[in-house]
């Protein structure tokens, strides 16, 4: 049974329009989601359905036009209370929400460790926690043998690995990921896939991956079709990765 | 916290070192350009206090004798010796020539002075000062020549006897100190050529040449033959003596004009190289504008290949300030780099400069602070650009 205390993120209602009058292009037109904690669901949808507005909706990088969201059963925008409930969206973003891309988006004059390390230390914790904590992390996506390592001498999947593990250094509640299998062949976006739901049962994480790999949709068990803007949940074949 | 900045040009290092040597030779070139008006400074400021006079007496209303003409009677300076307060009198001639060093044409100023009289070069680091009457000369180190040589001015050739250290006219060039007769021949009389035809015209003149007047033609002839003029008699003062005072007698009764040390340095520092140091402040600005462009095109430059970067550090939280301090940081860093590959080419480059470029610790702390204000205000651009960034453009399409 699930509880309100389970929820790692609610959306009721929520829309966005981009412009106004006669320009006016509506996104979003009343999106409606709950994930659990340590829950991988899929958000699918053909180009221009809506996806990235929603992303960058969840992610507080734009506001949306109406609607509401809650993380941890915490309200943090609410268009009835004025729109977005926390000041410091940066530090929410920091602290409460892990971001996957397409591309790894590493950066590239930074090592291994320090681009996991990097969130907690902006989070305020000492260069040497903070590097403790990326490595523990890094050892645990199977890329330790290439700490202290270059960011471009990594592989595709190991930067990608990198990336999963600096969206889940600061332990963040909800983790949105952006296509993180589009650059990868079939075998190593399984194997992100398959490392994603891992970390999402290890650290209780709410993890929403927008895709149109026809090769990973499978594998989740509850899937968000997004379509004009509106979404319909569906029951996916959680199919095992081996 | 990890800085950015540091990592950053790290891993760009060699582009960025590449960078810095450029600009660090445009800021040599920056620093060079003040150290040549430093230099003519120290110069003009080295002639005056190397004549060891307290005041110069040239021809009345001239800003003699270095920045304009001046031509006076060289036995004025016995009444000037006898004004009081004037310890010692001294004639002197000064005349700008090129003469031939080694087969090279050399620009040089020629002083004629009394020998062991006031006007004498300051430091003779070689050889011995002008002892006798004819013929012999003391040059400045810059102007080539060596203790034995023998240099042709004019009609006669001079033995080189000394070598003299920092003993430059006011705009650079190497003086060439030989007896005050010497000089006065060399400015004042005429090639031979020009004599046959001067005597001719006056023999030819027939109020010159009277029948009944024995021995005028002679003398009209003997006074076109010999020069009696000076550019200016050297005055030192009696210690304790206001020079103002004996100035001020100069010229209420000599008709001359007179000026002292401060009238010198401001002539020759204030008027005389007014318009190269207008001329250099120009170079200087527009130097300074050029660098600020360079910093500004390559920061800005470097903040646009980090677009995706900066969007995606924004994304994850990084503070705005953290962000523009990066960048201003590199910009400073790179100011760094450029004022300290300029300060050493400039100290390597200035002794091969022909006139004296004098790089002066005060204006190396002045173009530090410059080069940092410049660089920080060139960074300016790319922080507001870094700034503009969008964090969603991390996200999607």
């Amino acid at each position: 049974m699930t509880t309100d205390k389970d929820i790692a993120i609610r959306l009721t209602g929520l829309t966005k329009t981009y412009g106004s009058g006669s320009t006016a292009v509506q996104a979003l037109r009343g999106v409606d989601m709950s994930i659990r904690r340590g829950e991988v669901v899929g958000l699918v949808g053909p180009s221009g359905s809506g996806k990235s507005t929603l992303l960058k909706c969840l992610g507080a990088v734009i506001e949306p036009s109406s609607g509401h969201i809650e993380l941890g059963g915490e309200a943090i925008f609410d268009d009835r209370a004025g729109g977005w409930q926390i000041d410091d969206l940066r530090a929410l973003r920091r602290d409460r929400i892990g971001f996957i891309f397409q591309a790894p988006y590493l950066i590239p004059f930074l090592d291994v460790t320090d681009n996991v390390a990097l969130l907690p230390m902006l989070a305020g914790m000492s260069n040497d926690e903070a590097r403790t904590r990326a490595r523990e992390l890094i050892e645990a996506l199977d890329v330790g043998h290439r700490i202290g390592v270059r960011v471009s001498m990594l592989s595709g999947g190991e930067q990608q690995r990198v990336a999963i593990a600096r969206s889940l250094v600061n332990h963040p509640p909800v983790i949105l990921a952006d296509e993180p299998t589009a650059p990868l062949d079939s075998t190593r976006a399984l194997a992100v896939v398959r490392i994603l739901n891992e970390m999402a049962q290890r650290y209780g994480a709410a993890i929403i991956v927008v895709t149109h790999d026809e090769k990973i949709i499978p594998t989740f068990k509850r899937i968000y079709h997004i379509r004009d803007g509106r979404t319909e949940e569906e029951a996916g074949e959680g199919r095992e990765i081996a | 916290m990890i800085n950015l900045a540091a990592r950053d040009i790290g891993h760009h290092l060699g582009r960025f070192v590449f960078t810095g040597v450029g600009l660090g030779l445009l800021i040599g070139v920056t620093l060079t350009m003040a150290g040549v008006f430093r230099g003519m400074v120290a110069d003009g400021r080295a002639v005056i206090a190397a004549s060891g006079a307290d005041l110069w007496v040239v021809q009345k209303d001239t800003l003699g004798p270095w920045a304009e003409p001046s031509s006076i009677r060289d036995d004025l300076y016995r009444s000037l010796a006898g004004l009081p307060g004037v310890a010692e009198a001294t004639n002197v001639a000064y005349l700008t020539m090129q003469v031939e060093v080694k087969g090279k044409d050399v620009r040089v100023m020629l002083a004629g002075i009394e020998p062991g009289a006031l006007g004498e070069p300051a430091q003779v680091i070689a050889g011995r000062p002008l002892l006798r009457s004819h013929y012999e000369a003391v040059a400045d180190e810059k102007a080539g020549l060596a203790l034995g040589d023998t240099l042709r001015i004019r009609r006669h050739d001079y033995t080189v006897v000394g070598l003299a250290r920092r003993a430059t006219s006011s705009s650079g060039d190497p003086m060439i100190y030989i007896p005050l007769k010497d000089a006065q021949e060399v400015q004042f009389l005429k090639d031979n050529d020009s004599l046959v035809a001067e005597r001719a015209r006056t023999a030819a003149n027939p109020a010159l040449n009277r029948p009944g007047v024995p021995g005028l033609l002679d003398a009209v002839l003997a006074s076109q033959t010999t020069s009696h003029n000076v550019n200016a008699v050297l005055l030192r003062v009696t210690p304790g003596y206001p020079p103002d005072e004996v100035k001020a007698e100069v010229g209420r009764w000599k008709h001359l004009t007179a000026w002292t040390r401060a009238d010198m340095e401001d002539i020759l520092v204030a008027r005389l190289i007014a318009t190269s140091s207008k001329q250099i402040g120009m170079f200087l600005v527009i130097l300074a504008v050029v660098s600020a462009a360079i910093v500004a095109f390559i920061i800005y430059t470097m903040t646009l290949n980090k677009q995706r970067e900066i969007a995606v550090l924004k994304l994850i939280g990084t503070q705005d300030r953290s962000i523009a301090a990066m960048i201003l940081q590199q910009a400073l860093a790179l100011g760094l780099i450029g004022y300290a590959v300029g300060q050493i080419s400039a100290i390597l480059w200035a002794p091969f400069f022909p006139k004296h470029v004098l790089l002066d610790p005060g204006d190396a702390a002045l173009g530090f602070v410059g080069t940092l204000v410049v660089c920080a205000l060139a960074s300016i651009l790319a922080i507001r650009a870094a700034l503009r960034v969008d964090p969603a453009d991390a996200i999607g399409g």
